[in-house]
């Protein structure tokens, strides 16, 4: 198994388009893939976009993800580079 | 008995997020969520006969949302597609689909139920959410909600066939509702909730259907069939319109109905060739576009390139900007369209009030027309100007993309933009990045940059005139606000003799000025606009023809006198009676009356 932490950086958080590209890139993987938020320790399934939701993570935002199965490092890998980009959207 | 011809006439104002106006019969819509559920007992096998019967309704709903996802992305952008993806995956989602099976299984109950069950226990952790943004994607679940339900019950959503032309009136419409429309039939929207991001809002205007939001209680009020006005450009809604009412929205009507008319014109040729009034004038017509469902009119009107593009429609549902490379994704593919004329992108154009995504500190402004908006707000948010000034730059080395500034108001708004853009050239060009020439271009639409035009056109390449808010700040009347509306004049001699000032200027400087409010796209005032000296109008490609034939028919030095007789009016009402007698008495048949400024009923 493993685990890092990332920050939402996003305006707008984790919201519905955020959350689905998010879910999106887990599906790709086979291992499974979990998001806990560092300050409350709610807990969703990458692969969930409803429980993804759930976690009402807006920016500023610590999770944690980890990752567990035969692809982990490749899985944590990209969910990182995802959240850290702010999913592709514009900052200001 | 009341009739109904014999209803009191009452009106509503909520906000209008879109333009034009319409009258026709209400059609009411049941918004989702609130169907009547029961709940049914089953046992044994047939539990997992309903099992296979909900699963089924999920295989409906997907296919529904996979056509309906194309179709947005194809009439409306990609940017706006994205939230039937995220419905997509709602669908599939294994937490939703195990939760409903345990509850048909576990309680005993039809998949109606059991749906219900389990999205209602969703919206209520959802109220939770302390966030006002992600709070709000609860209308997601509720939209993804209606539609299980309605493929449970063995209805196609898509039944709903507009047999003829509609005001559709509902508490809130959801994405999927107006998106799954015929919008050929549907006249105008008018909701009780929602606001100008809303994504109904974002599809209203991308198909140019007048729509007014924020109604409160207009639904409870209104029944299918009712008659009813509704009008975008003040945002106020009426139910039960006397005979009289109707009358003075006729014209407006028949305007927005040709703006909503995108079928093929058949002179396309003609519409290609130069323009010139009967005595040799030569006028060039340009596109105003906003979303990409409109980006083929720009060669089926044949407009002379993209005048004006508001880029802050690149805007997406909740108001996230695209990134960079979204950015110059778009602007390329719109100088592709423009040709040869090119494209001129309006820098964003919006303020906090519009965008509550990049409201940050500053919280609600007391008086948001007169804020921090347009370029005010690029230049507050540098990396927002930043990223969009890179897009245009390297858009611009693959066609023609120029910028306009909104809401200038003096010289230093100018510089201060071309500074950050020579800025991001210069990293651009050390990245090895190619960045091509851009033309900047002010909008003149506050008097004080009017009063100093003459300066502004010594700094600047091309002048925008943007009338609609022109008229807002010179008259200081707010265009939203009911109790002043009367006092809102397009053709108020001030608004006149700024357009003429502005004009002026830009001649005497040598450039050239594009007049793209909603005046241009009216006969008559772009006859007073081709008076006052403009020779650029740029407008909803729709409009084009309809200006073209009048241009056409008229000879530009009768214009010029009957306009110079306009700046010598005292006030509004003396420049309309003298329009509507002037125009239509001198070309009666490019001016009939319903399109002039109606006589004025003295009392």
């Amino acid at each position: 198994m493993v685990e890092s932490r990332v920050r939402i950086v996003n305006r707008l958080g984790l919201h519905a388009r955020a959350a689905a590209k998010l879910v999106r890139a887990a599906g790709a993987f086979s291992s499974t893939l979990r998001l806990e938020r560092a300050d409350r320790g709610a807990v969703a399934d990458a692969k969930s976009i409803l429980s993804v939701l759930m976690l009402a993570a807006a920016r500023g935002t610590e999770l944690l993800i980890t990752a567990e199965g035969p692809d982990e490092r490749a899985a944590l890998d990209a969910l990182c580079r995802l959240v850290g980009s702010g999913f592709g959207e514009e900052e200001e | 008995m009341s009739r109904r011809r014999h209803k009191a006439e009452r009106r509503w104002r909520g906000v209008a997020v879109s333009d034009g106006a319409a009258s026709g019969r209400v059609l009411r819509i049941h918004s989702g969520g609130r169907h009547s559920i029961y709940r049914v007992s089953l046992e044994g096998a047939e539990l997992e006969r309903e099992v296979r019967r909900y699963r089924a309704a999920v295989r409906l709903a997907r296919r529904q949302l996979l056509v309906l996802k194309k179709r947005a992305a194809r009439t409306l952008g990609e940017e706006h597609a994205y939230i039937f993806d995220a419905h997509l995956l709602m669908l599939e989602d294994r937490k939703l689909n195990e939760d409903v099976e345990a509850v048909i299984r576990g309680e005993g109950v039809g998949s109606e139920w059991a749906v219900k069950v389990v999205t209602d226990r969703l919206l209520a952790v959802y109220e939770e959410i302390k966030d006002d943004y992600l709070r709000e994607r609860s209308s997601d679940i509720e939209d993804v909600t209606r539609r299980l339900l309605v493929a449970l019950s063995g209805e196609s959503t898509g039944g709903r066939r507009l047999t003829e032309d509609a005001v559709v009136v509902a508490e809130e419409l959801m994405p999927s509702t107006l998106a799954e429309m015929d919008f050929t039939h549907v006249r105008a929207v008018a909701t009780d909730v929602g606001g100008w991001t809303s994504h109904t809002a974002i599809i209203a205007r991308g198909l140019g259907i007048p729509a007014v939001v924020g109604l409160r209680d207009f639904y409870r009020a209104a029944r299918t069939g009712d008659s009813a006005v509704i009008d975008a450009g003040s945002g106020e809604v009426i139910l039960h319109p006397t005979a009289g009412t109707l009358e003075r929205f006729g014209a407006a009507r028949r305007a927005a109905r040709e703006v909503a008319d995108a079928r093929p014109q058949p002179a396309a040729e003609d519409l290609r060739a130069p323009l010139r009034t009967r005595d040799g004038v030569e006028v060039t017509l340009r596109a105003n576009v906003e979303l990409p469902v409109e980006y083929e009119w720009v060669n089926r009107y044949g407009a002379r390139g993209i005048g004006l593009f508001r880029s802050e429609f690149l805007l997406s549902h909740g108001g996230a900007m695209p990134g960079e490379e979204g950015q110059r994704a778009a602007y390329e593919e719109l100088a592709r369209v423009a040709g040869d004329e090119g494209v001129t992108v309006r820098l964003f154009d919006l303020g906090g009030d519009k965008l509550p995504a990049l409201r940050s500190d500053a919280g609600e402004e007391r008086n948001p027309a007169l804020g921090l908006r347009a370029i005010r707000f690029c230049l507050s948010r540098p990396e927002l100007l930043r990223t969009q000034a890179r897009a245009v730059l390297r858009a611009a080395a693959r066609g023609r993309v120029d910028v306009v500034i909104p809401m200038v108001s003096d010289l230093s708004d100018v510089r201060r933009t071309r500074a950050v853009f020579e800025e991001e050239r210069d990293r651009l060009g050390a990245q090895g990045v190619d960045a091509g020439r851009v033309r900047f271009g002010a909008m003149i639409e506050v008097p004080s940059a009017v009063l100093v035009a003459e300066r502004l056109a010594r700094e600047v390449d091309f002048f925008s005139l943007g009338t609609n808010d022109l008229v807002q700040y010179t008259l200081a009347v707010d265009r939203g606000n009911d109790e002043v509306a009367g006092w809102f004049r397009s053709l108020h001699p001030a608004v006149l003799l700024s357009v003429r000032r502005a004009l002026d200027a830009a001649r005497a400087g040598g450039i050239p000025a594009v007049v793209c409010g909603e005046m241009a796209a009216s006969p008559a005032y772009a006859a007073v606009l081709l008076g006052l000296g403009a020779r650029e109008l740029s407008m909803a490609p729709p409009s084009i023809p309809r200006v073209r034939r009048t241009i056409a028919g008229l000879e530009q030095a009768e214009a010029a006198e009957i306009a110079g007789a306009c700046l010598e009016c005292g006030d509004a009402d003396e420049v309309e009676e003298l329009v509507r007698v002037r125009l239509g008495g001198r070309w009666p048949n490019l001016f009939p009356p319903e399109i002039l400024p109606p006589p004025k009923s003295r009392g």
